[in-house]
């Protein structure tokens, strides 16, 4: 009769394994420095702004202060719209260029990698004093308007927004998938949309992030061109109280975070198991 | 009904000649590959049908109709390709409704004929199921009922098993030909696999540089290669090479041997250099005993390898003919070891004169 040897765990085994598995302390330190770096200064802006309160007042009186003023909420929402038209502006811009060089326009690739660095050299002042009569020529009407700040953040983006598309394309077979759409009978168009846009979900997303991100901290061109955006309005209100300014600068972060949180979780699910799929090694 | 010709068609990447006039019919319902080594054009050739590459010079016909004036997508055309191409972010029936839903069919529609079609490649309990929860088999089964789901006029394939493994290649391989033969649909199958265009195919293509070199069923393929490409490309041959003696004898001499060639393809001049092609299995064996000398018709050989396949082994022999592969039955190789000596003899009537 044959038999069977099952393996017995030896007592104090997982021990073993916790003793292996164990992170060096030199590892950890990196890791705790690191942390230190970036939380240290928000429990500084969140200590600072619980300060210089009054007898009597609430703890996080600043704060209320803050949303008390109506010009704080005037310059948030002009940023949010500012700052969605760009993503929308960037998207509509950049997805189907850089979809049609990828696709039928490679050689191309490597001008765009120049010119999608080209915000990067040139400094946002220099820009603005270059752009600035340019659009005064163009139009006053749109001079005056928010939406020009979303025009000149689309070139600001355009470096954030093209890498990631360039990454996601680079991340599927867009030549096949492409064919495979178009032997269906699928139009260009339809398949961009249908095909490569919901496979592009994570790239998107991560582009939109960055553009968030510019176009909500975006402090020279507004403030140049004369709208109270929400960085504007931060840099006010820090000048005239230092408390106050402090509390908007830590609202501020949540704000932002709290956008890109919710950016981030309207890409998940499709577009991470797009990507997996798309890399799949055979089975 | 359905028939594809190729005609003349020619296509150049710079300096290099993908497709060099290239002329092909396949006929309704038939299951026609396009066999030769990378870079012979074979799958410009597919491509240009499906309209994803255009030709230089020459017309692609659907029943006799030009068709390189339609885009890809006006075509009509199933494309299964060598990369999994499955739509990602769509399950298994989702990708097989695609194409219906470009052309606007209904939802009942769909997925009635979703479900067939799944069915069809058995992977009906598979329907919601998104690529990358399926196997490399899978996914191509279900690429193959996506681009059955508009019922083209023609099914393009792309060495569409060339990812796979061997085992899981064979059995969908089979299965491919049993859903085209029941569906009866024109199939233009591209591969480099020698044994799978021979196994499934009405008729095979052998290509090379850009040319069709020889086209016919898999068994005059095999058995009557015209060309010297054809006989070293398609299974293994043993090529001797030799002056004709005589051409209405049909004789050639090659090294000390004097060869009759029944070919009735033969046609050369006495003089004239030939190559003459035999496959291992048209060699036989039999073994000597020490100082023996071989029967009359046949002549010595020494072992100088053994390479067992399973039912067979493949035997080395130096001959005087030069150095020529024998497929024997394995359990009479058990007999053989390297430097037996044995007597060698030849299936003339399986030899095949080329012109060197």
């Amino acid at each position: 009769m044959a038999q069977v040897t099952v393996p017995v765990a030896r007592p104090g085994s997982h021990r073993l394994r916790r003793a292996r598995s164990r992170v060096p302390i030199w590892h950890m330190l990196w890791v705790v420095l690191g942390a230190l770096f970036f939380l240290v200064p928000i429990y500084s802006v969140v200590e600072f702004s619980l300060q210089g309160i009054l007898p009597g007042q609430n703890v996080f009186h600043w704060y209320l202060t803050v949303f008390d003023d109506p010009n704080f909420r005037s310059a948030f929402w002009l940023s949010v719209q500012i700052s969605l038209e760009t993503v929308a502006a960037s998207l509509v811009l950049m997805v189907p260029t850089v979809f049609w060089v990828h696709l039928r326009l490679p050689g191309l690739r490597p001008v765009m990698d120049l010119v999608s660095v080209l915000p990067f050299v040139v400094p946002p002042i220099v820009l603005i004093v270059g752009l600035a009569p340019f659009i005064k020529s163009l139009s006053i009407w749109l001079f005056v308007r928010p939406e020009v700040l979303s025009l000149i953040y689309v070139v600001f983006a355009l470096p954030f927004m093209y890498r990631a598309l360039d990454a996601g394309l680079r991340a599927i077979d867009l030549q096949t998938l492409t064919e495979a759409a178009e032997s269906l009978g699928a139009s260009l168009p339809r398949t961009l949309v249908r095909v490569i846009i919901p496979n592009l979900r994570a790239a998107i997303i991560g582009g939109s992030l960055l553009a968030v991100a510019i176009s909500m901290g975006e402090f020279t061109v507004a403030s140049l061109m004369g709208f109270n955006t929400f960085s504007v309005y931060t840099f006010d209100i820090g000048m005239s109280t230092a408390y106050e300014g402090v509390a908007l600068t830590f609202v501020s972060f949540l704000l932002v975070w709290g956008i890109m949180l919710a950016l981030y979780l309207l890409g998940r699910g499709g577009a991470g198991a797009a990507a997996v799929a798309i890399t799949d090694e055979k089975k | 009904m359905t028939t594809v010709a190729l005609r003349g068609i020619s296509r150049r990447f710079g300096s290099v000649s993908a497709l060099d006039h290239l002329d092909l019919e396949v006929g309704d319902a038939e299951f026609v590959s396009l066999l030769g080594p990378s870079g012979c054009g074979k799958t410009t050739a597919l491509r240009i049908v499906a309209g994803f590459e255009w030709p230089d010079s020459g017309e692609v016909l659907v029943d006799g109709q030009d068709v390189l004036g339609k885009p890809a997508n006006k075509r009509n055309m199933g494309m299964v390709f060598q990369a999994y191409s499955l739509f990602p972010n769509l399950t298994a029936q989702q990708n097989v409704e695609f194409g219906l839903r470009v052309r606007k069919q209904n939802r009942e529609t769909r997925a009635k004929r979703a479900q067939e079609l799944l069915d069809l490649v058995g992977l009906a309990t598979a329907m919601e199921r998104y690529p990358r929860q399926l196997s490399g088999g899978q996914q191509q089964r279900v690429a193959l009922a996506r681009s059955l789901a508009i019922e083209p006029s023609v099914l393009l394939l792309d060495e569409p098993l060339s990812a796979l493994d061997a085992k899981v290649r064979v059995q969908l391989r089979e299965e491919v030909r049993r859903i085209q033969s029941e569906l009866g649909i024109t199939t233009l199958y591209v591969t480099h696999d020698q044994e799978e265009a021979l196994s499934i195919s009405d008729r095979v293509a052998v290509m090379s540089a850009g040319r069709v070199e020889q086209f016919g069923t898999p068994a005059e393929i095999y058995s009557g290669p015209r060309t010297a490409f054809v006989a070293n490309f398609v299974g293994t041959m043993n090529k001797l090479e030799g002056k004709v003696v005589s051409r209405e004898d049909r004789v050639v001499r090659c090294g000390p041997i004097l060869l009759s060639v029944p070919d009735p393809t033969f046609n050369h001049q006495a003089g004239e250099t030939v190559e003459l092609f035999l496959r291992p299995e048209d060699i036989s064996l039999e073994l000597l005993s020490k100082g023996e000398t071989p029967p009359s018709g046949l002549f010595e050989g020494r072992v100088t390898s053994l390479t067992f396949l399973g039912p067979v082994t493949r035997v080395g022999l130096a001959t005087d003919l030069g150095l020529l592969l024998a497929d024997v039955s394995s359990a009479v190789a058990l007999n053989l070891a390297a430097d037996t000596v044995v007597a060698v003899k030849l299936d003339s009537t399986s030899l095949r004169s080329i012109t060197a």
